[in-house]
């Protein structure tokens, strides 16, 4: 059996500057698979070149069986990817509600569409309350779930979480996790860049460390939770 | 007499052709935070378009009946010129620096005017425009013109559609979407190069049918009528909140109002006689933009957004 | 940085699209003449008459009746061999009825050095930034147009002061000193009007013509109702149309063009207010009532001269202009500007006679004919040709016209002396 998302020497350039250069790896249906890195090391232009918004300068994207090169953002959505990007962007003037059904926008049963609404609301119980509100009067950290539970309104074969505990308060993390945790037992796939690199191991079935652009060590994610070099360099230790 | 109503009813009419052409000027800058320059001889177009229409339709016809055919062939060249100008020279700017589009937008409007003024038969001079009779109804003191229960007729239509449109349906969701955080859009499925076609569509329908509201109003159209009227409405669009479409009605409205009370009214304030009247009328309303921009740099019904760039 | 940049360029844009609009415009001079025309060796030379008006856009259609009437003198000049050994020939220039566009044309003119001399502009406005081009270059100017009085007596002429300010400046018209007092004592006088609203366009010509109609009338015993001014290329005036009406006025006057006046008169009748709309020579265009259509009936214009159809001496003159099939309206100004033409191949005459039939240096034949021109003496087609000691015409006709089934009607012609 293939992979549902196999990368093969992708590379992404800013003009001259070439931000990822040549990586690989795969995702099988039901993994978690994370990327971890330092700040700067191309996780975030390597989620933003899957989703389409990226044009890379080389290598091979196969989603599902089909290549992506040349497919517009908007169509790589239908095919069943969906992206919550880095730094949240939600519709900040469109109300809760308005957010989680753009999530589900290019799905036309209205009946599916208002059992998943309810389901996010079931996952997030918070946005339920507030579905009405603008989401952008929503904390950061309730914010995140409702990028979340956008991201899931297109019944995504694949999820792309790009950094979901940045700038959450332990306690709001905390929830983020066990979410993610939660939605791996239902057997949702995902892609998950972190930043926090302890958290992500921990849940990761595959784990990939970037380092300026390129793929520097790989393993499980256990395997990589309790290597020396990750330790040092990636939990903090000494 | 008092004048009053009568004033304010001026300056609803005209504020109520400014709001319609503001439109166009605030979907487009709301997307892609583009000021489309050319929007003022789209509108323009737009009234050659239903003239041409008129022109050929048998003499004598009435013009009830003709109007809307004149509105549909007013419709159809506004909206391709706009359409066209998006797909051919704004598109390949995109990304570029922000002063390549707006110096296309400028050069595009002088080569607008050029080519009505030179190829359209006539156009070196005003062209007549049919108008819905001249006879005023009154209304208690106020006397109004058919062309004006069009106006403003028009008017409330065309917001009323917009306003349901863009709340209820699926593309209008998509547009708002699409103007909060067009590279997320991509992500939720939109085609957003489909939604600047429509915003560019909905702006230039728009003019057009304030192109035919000014003809009618005003019974003659010129080549360079969309200067004016295209700055006014630009005015209109930053001061009530550029990027919001009741914004550009509002900004509309109080500005049509502004010039009417500004030519009626200032005169009669002691010491200010030199500056009131209708020679003065287009400064008091540029008065009234900066004091409104001064205390609300957003706008009217703006929203205080970061600079994106 | 970047917003002064923005401007620097929009600024230089906007400039250049000018210029090349101004390249585009009408001329009938597109060759220049084999010889350069600056030395009289007897035979046959030809010298350019330079015409500027405004040929396209506002006012064009009077623009066109400056060139054709003034192409028609030159080519009765030439068939009539006028001055002998001399072929005349015409250079139009289109200004747009914009000032900074006819400086332009005054200085392409002047350093064109086969135009001796110049017919035009329509415009007082443009003229006053033309006069002094023309006065360095030593260059005469007729202006057949021109009504503004400062153009030839200076800004203080209404308190006695006259002071002529270019010796190369003349014109066949009349001034608005007399237009605008003719046309307010045909008001109070004829029409009975008590109680007129007056607006003008803010323009040397406009403005002018408003100010001294008001003048005359208040002296007459005239109330005047209210007072407003406009901008050019304003097209609602529906706020000041409900002003005229609170004001009660009996008669609108209005100083400035047509381009203005007919939405104006359209508007007034359409808000309720049947009035009279009153004006000078810049609205006496059949465009205004082609415009303007119903509306228009009743208005009044009054224009310098009397009718050129009604003159004997111009039915050539009529003829020829329709034969060619000329564009633009001769019936204002095309006389007058057959005549400023003819004082001009006049004066070339006067200028080779005393030269021993050559014609001096283009620098020295340019001073000569102002002072030839000075003292022409001759009967037009609009009338007896001469100008006083500051460069007016001493034909001091003026007309009334109204609109009477759709076209301007004269209804009466005189002589004004204050
Ligand atoms: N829009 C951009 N233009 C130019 N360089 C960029 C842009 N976005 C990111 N980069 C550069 O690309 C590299 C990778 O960035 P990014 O993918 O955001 O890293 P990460 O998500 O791993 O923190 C960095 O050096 C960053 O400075
Ligand atoms: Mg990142």
């Amino acid at each position: 059996m293939t992979a549902l998302l196999e990368v093969e020497d992708l590379r992404v350039a800013y003009g001259k500057i070439e931000a990822v250069k040549g990586i690989s790896f795969s995702v099988e249906a039901g993994q978690v698979v994370t990327l971890i890195g330092t700040n700067g090391a191309g996780k975030t232009t390597t989620l933003r070149t899957l989703s389409g918004l990226l044009k890379p300068i080389g290598g091979r994207v196969t989603f599902d069986g089909k290549v992506l090169s040349r497919i517009p953002p908007h169509k790589i959505v239908s095919l069943g990817l969906a992206h919550s990007p880095e730094g949240r962007h939600i519709f900040p003037r469109l109300t809760i509600e308005q957010n989680l059904l753009l999530g589900a926008f290019l799905r036309r049963d209205s009946a599916g569409i208002t059992r998943d609404v309810e389901r996010a609301y079931e996952l997030f119980p918070i946005l339920g309350e507030r579905r009405k509100q603008a989401a952008g009067t929503l904390s950061g950290g309730e914010q995140q779930m409702l990028a979340m539970g956008r991201a899931l309104m297109s019944q995504p074969k694949l999820l792309m979480l790009d950094e979901p505990s940045m700038g959450l308060s332990p306690i709001m993390m905390q929830k983020i996790m066990s979410t993610i945790v939660e939605l791996r037992s239902q057997g949702t796939t995902i892609l998950l860049v972190e930043q926090n690199a302890q958290a992500a191991l921990s849940l990761a079935d595959h784990a990939h460390v970037m380092e300026i652009g390129t793929i520097k060590l790989s393993g499980t994610g256990q395997d990589l939770l309790h290597d020396e070099g990750v330790r040092k360099t990636y939990l903090g230790e000494d | 007499m008092h004048t009053l109503p009568q004033q304010l009813a001026n300056g609803l009419f005209l504020g109520s052709m400014y709001g319609l052409i503001a439109i166009g000027y605030t979907m487009v800058y709301g997307i892609v935070q583009l000021i489309n320059f050319a929007h003022g001889e789209i509108f323009m177009t737009g009234a050659f378009g239903a003239l041409t229409v008129w022109n050929c339709l048998p003499d004598g016809m009435n013009i009830w009946a003709a109007l809307p055919l004149m509105l549909i062939g007013g419709a159809i060249v506004s909206v391709l010129i706009a359409v066209g100008a998006e797909r051919f020279a704004y598109r390949p700017l995109r990304g570029a620096p922000r002063l390549a589009p707006l110096i296309t937008a400028i050069g595009l409007s002088l080569a607008l005017q050029q080519a009505i003024f030179v190829w359209y038969p006539g156009a070196d001079n005003a062209k007549d425009f049919p108008q819905l009779g001249t006879h005023p109804y009154h209304l208690g003191s106020i006397a109004i013109q058919r062309n004006d229960i069009f106006l403003v007729a028009a008017a409330v239509v065309c917001m009323v559609g917009l306003a349901a449109f863009v709340r209820t349906s699926r593309t209008g969701r998509a547009m708002q979407a699409t103007a909060q955080d067009p590279d997320t859009a991509q992500l939720m499925g939109i085609d957003t190069n489909r939604i600047i076609v429509i915003a560019f569509a909905i702006g230039g329908l728009f003019a057009a049918v304030a192109g035919v509201a000014f003809g009618l109003k005003y019974g003659q159209i010129t080549y360079n009528m969309g200067f004016q009227a295209g700055l006014k409405a630009f005015t209109a669009a930053v001061l009530g909140g550029i990027g919001n479409i009741y914004g550009a009605m509002l900004g509309g409205l109080v500005l049509g109002i502004a010039e009417a009370c500004a030519t009626a009214y200032i005169a009669n304030i002691p010491g200010m006689h030199q500056l009131g009247g209708q020679g003065w009328a287009n400064v008091w309303a540029f008065v009234l933009l900066i004091v409104v921009l001064l205390v609300r740099p957003q706008g009217l019904l703006g929203e205080r957004v970061a600079d994106r760039a | 940085m970047r917003h002064r940049s923005l401007l620097l360029l929009t600024t230089v844009l906007t400039t250049g699209a000018l210029t090349l609009t101004a390249c585009g415009s009408r001329s009938d001079d597109g060759k220049k003449s084999g010889d350069d025309g600056s030395s009289g060796t007897g035979s046959n030379i030809t010298l350019t008459i330079g015409v500027d008006a405004p040929l396209t856009g506002q006012n064009s259609a009077t623009g066109l009746g400056l060139q054709y009437g003034t192409q028609i003198a030159v080519d009765d000049a030439n068939s009539k061999k006028l001055v002998p050994g001399v072929t005349f020939k015409v250079k139009a220039l289109d200004d747009k009825a914009l000032p900074a566009t006819g400086q332009q044309n005054a200085t392409a003119l002047v350093q064109d050095s086969n135009v001796i001399a110049t017919v035009g502009p329509l415009n007082s406005g443009v003229a006053e930034s033309m006069q002094q081009v023309f006065a360095t270059a030593n260059m005469v100017e007729i202006s057949p147009a021109n009504t503004n009085p400062d153009l030839t007596q200076g800004k203080d002429w209404a308190s006695g002061k006259k002071v002529r300010p270019f010796k190369t400046y003349f014109r066949t018209a009349t001034t608005d000193a007399n237009q605008g007092g003719f046309a307010a004592d045909y008001a109070y006088n004829t029409l009975k009007k008590k109680n007129v609203f007056v607006v003008d366009d803010k323009q040397a010509y406009g403005a002018g013509l408003a100010a001294i109609f008001k003048g005359k009338f208040a002296s007459l015993g005239g109330k005047i109702a209210g007072t407003d001014h406009v901008n050019t290329g304003d097209t609602d005036y529906s706020a000041l149309v409900t002003k005229i009406k609170q004001s009660h006025a009996d008669m609108l006057y209005y100083g400035g063009q047509y381009d203005e006046s007919e939405l104006i008169t359209k508007q007034l009748k359409a808000g309720g207010v049947n009035i009279p709309l009153m004006g000078g020579d810049g609205m006496y265009s059949d465009t205004y009532i082609k415009t303007a259509g119903k509306a228009a009936t009743g208005d009044l214009a009054t224009s310098v001269g009397v009718p050129v159809s009604t003159l004997p001496a111009a039915q050539n003159f009529i003829k020829a202009y329709k034969a060619k099939g000329y564009p633009g309206d001769y019936g204002t100004y095309g006389g007058y500007s057959y005549d400023a033409a003819t004082a001009i191949i006049n004066a070339v005459k006067t200028v080779m006679d005393a030269n021993g039939g050559k014609l001096p240096a283009m620098n020295d034949a340019r001073a000569k004919l102002v002072d030839a021109v000075q003292k022409t003496d001759f009967d037009g087609i609009a009338g007896h040709v001469s100008f006083d000691q500051y460069g007016d015409t001493t034909n001091k006709q003026l007309t009334v016209y109204q609109v009477k089934n759709g076209a301007w009607t004269a209804v009466k012609s005189g002589v004004y002396s204050g």
